[in-house]
This record gives C-alpha cells, sequence and structure tokens, in this order.
C-alpha cells in the first residue's frame, strides 16, 4: 500500500501555477527522485510535502492522515519528517553532536537515549572524531554528511532532500551518490530526492519522477525512463538523444523529414497523425558501406572528433536536423565523406508529443 | 478515520495562531511607527503656515525666512560651513585612507582602530577640547606659544572662535566618515582589476589614476556627502565655537527663535528648507552609491595590492601622525588636563594636579546625580526599545509573514532624513501642548531618541536578518520545532551579537544626543549631554572635561563589554565566522 500520496496537488503563486495537478504515490521505503530542470515544480512541489507551502488545490496523505489540503496544513514540526537542505542549514552555533541531538532532544527522550542514538548515526556516516567541532570549521562534504546525520537519527517517516549535493564538487558529489543510497539501503526511509541531475537520480532512485512545467511527464524506474521515454521531453532530458519528427505511417513506421523511412521497434504511433522517433546517440551504427536495408541511409559527415574512448560524429539530415552519434575508434571517416546510417528498429523508440 | 478529524482540528489551531500573533504586531508597529514620523513633520508644516502674532493661516513666516537677513545668512553661513567641512575632510581622509589600505605604512591596524574609535567622541565635547586648545586669550596652543617666544599677552597664534575654526573644529569629527568609507572601499577593490591594468601596460601612477581612484571614487563623494550633512544638521559645536564668535547657523537660529519671546511658527518654517536640503543630500548619496555596480564590490578576490614605501615612509607617518594629533591625541589630552588641574591655563606639574573638578562634579554638584540617572535611563530604554521594535520590524520585512511590511521597512528609515533639531521642532510641536503635556517629562525625550535611532537600529537588524538563511529556521520547524521554539533556539541565538551591537550603537548614540534635545529638555530632565553644554556657557571647563569624559568611559566600557562578555556574544561567535 502506498505510504504517501499526493493527488491532484497544486500551488499557485499569484496569477502563476507552479505545481499542476500533481498525481504520486510512494511505497513505504522506497527512494522517489524528483528530476527535472529548474523552475519546472519539484522543489515546490518537496516544500509542500514537508508543510512549509500550503496547498492550493488536492491533497497529501501520509498512511491515513491529510496532511495538506486546502483546508489545512499541518505545521511542519508535527510531520515526523527531515529534510536534508540545499545550503545544509547546519546552525552555526551548535557543535556537529548538538546539531545532531537536537532533534531528538525536542522528542524528549532521555539523555542517555540521545547520546547513543547520537554517537551511532555519527558512527555511520564517519563523523565521530569531528562531533566537537563547529559547522564553520568543516568542509564541505562533511558539513554535507552532518546534515545527513541530522536528518537520519529521529528516524523520520519521510526524508525529503532539496539537491543535497548541488554545493559539492564533482569528485565529491560522485561519492556522495553512493553514500546516500547506501545508508537508504541500511534505513529504508521512504525518501523524496529532488535534484536536477540525472546521474543522481538514476544511481539513487528506485522510482524516478521526471517533471517540467509543474507536471509529472513520466514516472518509472532508471530502466523505465532510460529505455523506454514516453515524451520528447524525457527522452532528451535524461541521457541525450536524437530526435527524428515526420508522419505516422503504420502503428511502428514513421516517414522521416530527411526523406526515409524508420522502423520502430517500441513505442506506438496513431497512424497519420505527427511520428517523433527518439534515438540515442550510441545506438545508432555508423559505417562507410551499407550493412543492411531497413532503416539505414547515406549521408556527409559535418564534424568528426577523436576523443580516445570512441569518435563522436555529426552528420546532417535533410529538414534541418544534426544527428550526433559516437562510433568506435577504428571507425573513421572524414569529414566530408559519405556514411551510412543505421538506424537498429529495436532501439528507435516512437513517440507521441 | 478518527486520526483525519484529529489532524484537521490540529491544523485549525495552527492557523489561529499564527495569524493572532502576526497581524496586531504589524498593526501596532505601523501605527507606532507612523505617529513617530508623521506627526512631528505634520506640525512644522501646520505651524509654519500659522503667524506667532495672531490667529489664522498666514505665509507670513515664509515671508520672513526669505526677507530676515539674520536668516538668510544663517542659512548662508550654515551651507558654507558644512561645504568646507566636507571638503576638508575629504582631503584629509582620503589619502590618509588610502595609506592604510593600500601601502606597507606601519601601524596601519593600530591607526584604523584610533580613527574608528573617534566616532565615539560626541562632536561638542570635541568642539570644548578645541575652546581649552585654541581660544585667542586662554588657549593653550597660544598660551605655549607665548611663552616659547616670551611673547605678550595680546599675542594670538590661532583663534578657534572664527568660521574657519569652527570649520576645523567639525572637521576633526567628520573626517572618520570619509576614511571609514573610503578604506573599506579600497580593501574591496580586487587586486586583479589592478593587475589586469599593469599587465596592460600601466605604471604603478597610472593604475592608481585610472583604475584605483575612479573606483573607490563613490565613496569619497558619498562619505563626503555624509560629513556636509553631519555638520549642516549639528548644533553642538556651532552653538559652543559659532555664539561666541558672534555669528549664527541655520541650527543654532532655529535654537534661538525657541527663546524668550518664542516665535514657533517661524522656527517650523525654518526648519524646512533644513529638512529638504537634507532629503536632497541622503538622495545624491544614495544616487552615487547605487549607481553603479562596481561601488558595492561583492566578494574579494585575492588580497589588496600594497605599494611599498621607500624613503617617502617618514613623510607618510609624519602626515597621519600629525591628522591623529589633531584631531584624537590633542583633544583627548587637553580633556584629561583640563579635567585634573585647577585653571585651563595651568602649567601641568605635580602642585597644579587636583580632583577638585571631580569632587565637585560627583559630590557637590547638585545636578549631575539627576543629569547620569536621566542618561542612563533614556540610554538603556532607547536602546531596548529602539532594538526590539527593530528586531520584530526586520523579521516582518525580511521574512515576509505579512502583505504590506515593505512599508513598515520604509516608515523605520524614514527618521534618518529628519535632522535632529528639525525632529526637535517637531516634537516640541507635537506634544508640549495640552493634549499630550509631555514637555518637561523624559517621554518626550524617550520618543525623540527612538525616532532618531530607529534607522541605525532597523539597518543594522534587518542586514543580520538577511544574513540568517531561512533554511536554518525551516530545518528547525522540519525536525520538530514550533515556529516559537525555532526562533529561540536558532533565530535569536544567531542573532545575538547583532542584537547587541544594535544595543550599544544606539545607547552610545543617545547619550551623546543635543540636537533635538536642547529643545525638548527642561530642568526637571537634564541629561550630561545638556549640563556639559550649560556649563560651557558659565565657563566652567574643568567640569565639563570630568562629565565629557565621564560619557566617554561609559561609552567605551558598554562597547567593551559588549565585545568582551561571550554570554553576550562576543569573542565567541566572531572567532568561527
Amino acid at each position: 500500500m502506498s505510504f504517501l500520496v499526493l493527488s491532484d496537488l497544486e500551488k499557485r503563486y499569484g496569477a502563476l501555477t507552479v505545481v499542476k495537478g500533481v498525481n504520486l504515490s510512494v511505497d513505504k521505503g522506497k527512494l522517489v527522485c524528483l528530476l527535472g530542470p529548474s523552475g519546472c515544480g519539484k522543489t515546490t512541489t518537496l516544500r509542500l510535502i514537508a508543510g512549509f507551502v500550503p496547498a492550493d488545490g488536492g491533497e497529501i496523505r501520509v498512511g491515513d492522515k491529510v496532511v495538506s489540503s486546502p483546508a489545512g496544513t499541518m505545521p511542519p514540526e508535527n510531520r515526523n519528517m527531515s529534510m536534508i537542505f540545499q545550503s545544509y542549514a547546519l546552525w552555526p552555533h551548535m557543535t556537529v553532536y548538538q546539531n545532531v541531538a537536537y532533534g531528538l532532544k525536542l522528542r524528549k527522550l532521555p539523555a542517555d537515549e540521545v547520546d547513543k542514538r547520537v554517537k551511532a548515526i555519527l558512527g555511520v556516516t564517519q563523523l565521530t572524531p569531528l562531533a566537537e567541532r563547529y559547522p564553520g570549521e568543516l568542509s564541505g562534504g562533511q558539513q554535507q554528511r552532518v546534515s545527513l546525520a541530522r536528518a537520519l537519527v529521529v528516524k523520520p517517516e519521510i526524508l525529503l532532500l532539496d539537491e543535497p549535493l548541488s554545493n559539492l564538487d564533482a569528485n565529491l558529489r560522485e561519492e556522495m551518490r553512493f553514500e546516500i543510497r547506501r545508508l537508504h539501503d541500511e534505513f529504508r526511509y521512504t525518501t523524496v530526492y529532488v535534484t536536477h541531475d540525472q546521474a543522481e537520480a538514476m544511481t539513487t532512485a528506485d522510482l524516478i519522477v521526471v517533471m517540467n512545467n509543474g507536471k509529472i511527464e513520466q514516472s518509472g524506474t532508471p530502466e523505465d525512463i532510460y529505455a523506454r521515454p514516453e515524451t520528447e521531453f524525457v527522452a532528451r532530458f535524461i541521457g541525450g538523444t536524437n530526435i527524428l519528427t515526420g508522419k505516422a505511417k503504420g502503428k511502428n513506421t514513421v516517414d522521416v523529414d530527411g526523406g526515409f523511412t524508420l522502423q520502430c521497434g517500441s513505442g506506438s504511433l496513431v497512424e497519420g497523425g505527427k511520428g517523433i522517433v527518439s534515438i540515442r546517440h550510441h545506438d545508432i551504427e555508423l559505417s562507410p558501406k551499407k550493412k543492411v536495408d531497413v532503416n539505414s541511409v547515406p549521408r556527409v559527415v559535418k564534424r568528426q572528433i577523436y576523443l580516445g574512448s570512441h569518435r563522436d560524429y555529426l552528420v546532417d539530415i535533410k529538414g534541418g536536423e544534426t544527428i550526433r552519434t559516437v562510433a568506435p575508434v577504428d571507425v573513421e571517416m572524414p569529414v566530408g565523406s559519405e556514411a551510412w546510417l543505421h538506424f537498429p528498429p529495436q532501439h528507435c523508440r516512437a513517440l507521441t508529443e | 478515520m478518527s486520526a483525519v478529524s484529529a489532524t484537521s482540528a490540529d491544523m485549525a489551531e495552527t492557523r489561529r495562531k499564527s495569524f493572532d500573533l502576526s497581524m496586531p504586531i504589524f498593526i501596532f508597529l505601523a501605527l507606532l511607527l507612523t505617529a513617530l514620523v508623521a506627526l512631528p513633520l505634520f506640525w512644522i508644516i501646520f505651524y509654519s503656515f500659522r503667524s506667532d502674532t495672531g490667529a489664522g493661516a498666514t505665509l507670513e513666516n515664509f515671508v520672513t525666512l526669505v526677507t530676515d537677513s539674520t536668516l538668510l545668512q544663517a542659512y548662508g553661513l550654515a551651507i558654507g560651513m558644512s561645504l568646507a567641512v566636507g571638503l576638508l575632510s575629504c582631503v584629509v581622509a582620503t589619502p590618509m585612507a588610502w595609506l592604510v589600505a593600500r601601502t606597507d605604512l606601519p601601524g596601519r591596524k593600530w591607526i584604523r582602530m584610533l580613527v574608528t574609535a573617534s566616532f565615539v567622541t560626541p562632536p561638542f565635547l570635541g568642539a570644548i577640547a578645541y575652546e581649552i586648545l585654541a581660544a585667542p586669550n586662554t588657549g593653550l596652543a597660544n598660551v605655549v606659544y607665548r611663552k616659547i617666544f616670551g611673547l605678550d599677552q595680546s599675542t594670538v597664534l590661532v583663534n578657534i572662535y572664527t568660521f574657519s575654526g569652527l570649520v576645523f573644529a567639525i572637521a576633526c569629527f567628520t573626517f572618520p566618515y570619509v576614511f571609514t568609507l573610503v578604506s573599506n572601499a579600497l580593501d574591496k577593490v580586487p587586486s586583479d582589476l589592478e593587475d589586469a591594468s599593469s599587465i596592460l601596460g600601466g605604471n604603478a601612477m597610472t593604475t592608481l589614476r585610472k583604475v584605483t581612484i575612479p573606483m573607490v571614487l563613490p565613496a569619497m563623494l558619498a562619505g563626503t556627502l555624509i560629513a556636509i550633512l553631519q555638520s549642516l544638521t549639528m548644533f553642538g559645536s556651532p552653538a559652543i565655537i559659532a555664539l561666541p564668535a558672534g555669528f549664527h547657523v541655520i541650527t543654532t537660529k532655529i535654537w534661538s527663535l525657541f527663546q524668550f519671546p518664542p516665535r514657533l511658527g517661524l522656527a517650523a518654517a525654518s526648519a524646512i528648507p533644513l529638512l529638504i536640503l537634507t532629503i536632497i543630500l541622503l538622495q545624491t548619496q544614495k544616487a552615487i552609491l547605487g549607481r553603479k555596480g562596481y561601488t558595492v564590490l561583492g566578494g574579494k578576490s585575492g588580497s589588496p595590492r600594497l605599494t611599498k614605501f621607500g624613503r617617502w615612509k617618514w613623510v607618510a607617518i609624519a602626515f597621519v601622525l600629525t591628522v591623529l594629533s589633531l584631531t584624537i591625541f590633542f583633544p583627548y589630552l587637553a580633556l584629561v588636563k583640563t579635567a585634573f588641574t585647577n585653571t585651563v591655563g595651568d602649567p601641568l606639574t605635580w602642585d597644579t594636579l587636583t580632583l577638585k573638578h571631580w569632587n565637585f562634579v560627583l559630590f557637590e554638584f547638585s545636578a549631575t546625580r539627576l543629569a547620569m540617572w536621566n542618561t542612563m535611563l533614556l540610554g538603556v530604554l532607547t536602546a531596548t526599545a529602539v532594538t526590539a521594535i527593530a528586531l520584530v520590524v526586520s523579521y516582518l520585512v525580511v521574512r515576509r509573514s505579512v502583505t504590506g511590511s515593505k512599508y513598515l521597512g520604509l516608515l523605520a528609515t524614514a527618521p534618518v532624513a529628519i535632522p535632529g533639531i528639525v525632529l526637535g521642532v517637531g516634537l516640541f510641536l507635537s506634544y508640549a501642548n495640552p493634549t499630550f503635556q509631555l514637555y518637561g517629562t523624559l517621554w518626550i525625550l524617550l520618543i525623540a531618541f527612538m525616532t532618531i535611532e530607529l534607522p541605525a537600529g532597523y539597518q543594522q537588524m534587518s542586514s543580520s536578518f538577511a544574513g540568517v538563511h531561512p533554511e536554518l529556521e525551516e530545518a528547525g520547524r522540519i525536525l520538530g520545532a514550533s515556529r516559537m521554539t525555532t526562533l529561540r533556539h536558532i533565530t535569536a541565538p544567531l542573532l545575538r551579537t547583532s542584537v547587541v551591537a544594535a544595543w550599544c550603537f544606539v545607547f552610545v548614540g543617545t547619550i551623546r544626543e543635543l540636537s533635538a534635545t536642547i529643545l525638548l529638555t527642561t530642568a526637571n530632565t537634564k541629561l550630561v549631554s545638556v549640563i556639559i553644554y550649560d556649563l560651557n556657557e558659565s565657563g566652567d571647563l574643568g567640569a565639563i572635561c570630568v562629565l565629557g569624559i565621564l560619557l566617554l568611559l561609559i561609552s567605551f566600557a558598554v562597547v567593551y563589554v559588549a565585545n568582551r562578555v561571550p554570554v553576550l556574544g562576543g569573542a565567541q561567535m566572531s572567532t568561527r565566522g
């Protein structure tokens, strides 16, 4: 049974609607990523769940309780959630230990219990030697871990993370992604994680929810989202792709504007309507000679770059689109030469708008 | 399902609570601030159209204002004086700021501290120090000069009772404004901007002329305008120096209109141009500082480049020492010497040392105890009230819990445009009437000080509020703390340092106020600053110096305690920022 349920959730700021009817169910113990470009409404959705902003429409339920609806908002402090903020929001006037212990003290736990749990979580997050430091004396990565420890120690019903890694440098960010997943596997709190970084989402999430313009575009496992995108936005936003447009000729055939026909292995089209085909850069096969008959077309190489592990090609097709593709290093074709592009049908995904 | 109904009861309760708290406070503050600012201004305008002799509306006050030669002359002299002060401050402070911020001059940190400390000196005390130093007959400078060269009594080296003497005495206490702004600006000019000029072929002089100086020009102009504004609206120093010299500036002229027979309408009318001038000066300053992005410089990129002195070092040191001597060392020494010797002119030997002035002030002079008590009481009350109001107003403005809170911020800043003497006139007209009958009570002084100090307190509080990231409070909420608990555990400790600083700032500002006080005080509500002014008229310099030193000691003690006592958030916080 779903533990956290958002139904038809709406938030307006004046004339601007930033969350437009979001529906989402999260099972207990799952980690859900809200993924999308900035301004897509993901952070607002998170703050609605936390109770920092009241809802203008729809409702949020946790278990069998309605916590937010236009009729009222349960204040954040009564929700038994915890949150990791983009700025970490560590209190500069408290030591690491005091920061972590704060939530437990508010819950009026006996002192020895507080001490035991704080020490345990500091151990798990490798912060034990830093317990008496002030946040100003810690590095970014250490501050991040304190923020995690402070949120986890209260055993929240729901854990919220708001772009927690955006202030870290690239190496640390990658390390912390795995750390967050490891801690989730250990504690199994129901978690909502907001990010605009798809690699972060892929690493950490059980379920990825792609948001755009205040709405959910698609939700599914990382594999669903990547391999079986349902909209052009999702295909482009996750992993990058080539989009070819044209007219749908059959349920899985598209007459592309560039003057050739593509068979699509998945997705479905409305015959006679608009046809959109997505194919990943690395799924296109490039060769100097024609290899197969289906989904093959000869075009001229516009740019070729040697990148060590592979070569990156740009190939113009008619109708204005440029196809980007990667090929093994030994497939070498000079700029201006003719190359055969082969779009394997099993990798061509037909999309509706 | 019972859980659902319990929850909605919870929610309803919380909403009611937050509504109940914010709105009444907002309305109360809006009314209070409007009354503080609008009432005096309204009565000034009302009275300026009222005849002092008969009843009914009239323009005769304004006719007098533009025809009366003594009033016109007072305005002319005031404007001339403040322009001269501004120029002198700028000419002295800018090179000094550069020396301190951008050269390898020894003792730079000390120089900066000394200049900053001289902010604490009340200007009127400085003027009295220069009376002691440079009065034509008894001035120490003249006495020493005559002694060294064996000249007779009529020879005078320097005379403070002149227009130029007045300009000099005021400039000594306004140049820190320019100095602080320019040296801070110089600190913040990123060194890579200068490096960029060097790499393109500019030598040291060209870089200074084409890059560094233009970058700090806005700070220079802004500082100069503040110096001009300060001297234009100052009452104490002109009253001490200009009146014996036989001329009036506008502030002293307005004050004289309050002497018997009072001409309130004319005083009100005379205050209006001063108000307008102040607003123009402040607007200009804002425009200069706000016009180009480069004035409010962002973070430092690299430490500032320091110019190395060779043999010119001694010239620089001599210059700085001269300035410091004239503005700090000599005045303070004069005050201390006078406090401990029989008369001003006595030579400094073991025989002439005496505690009789201290004895007189502390034990014999009946007015001291009352004045001290009043001053301390008003200082503490004003500082506490202003800090509290500023705290709540900036919470409402910065966190925007209530719509229209921006209006509160504007109101809290508005008094900055009302010169003390103008406010004094306005408050006298507002509250010294049969309805309020506050004249002769400490209340009217409290209202005056609160109005005067509110902008400074508010600015300090709102900028430190803005420095507390809202997520710090939200983190408390989500971990289970209510709004009030979050305020108590998180917001309050983080703001403690700023609250203490604002409190001290207001306190020190209050106990040295004279411009508005002089119009609102009576025999029962004497303050130390007023007693100093009164004693000056009777020529009792020894007692003045004792009182002045006491005033300074209290100011420094308050600042020191606030910085040192860890409970008040001094050293403990600053070691980790």
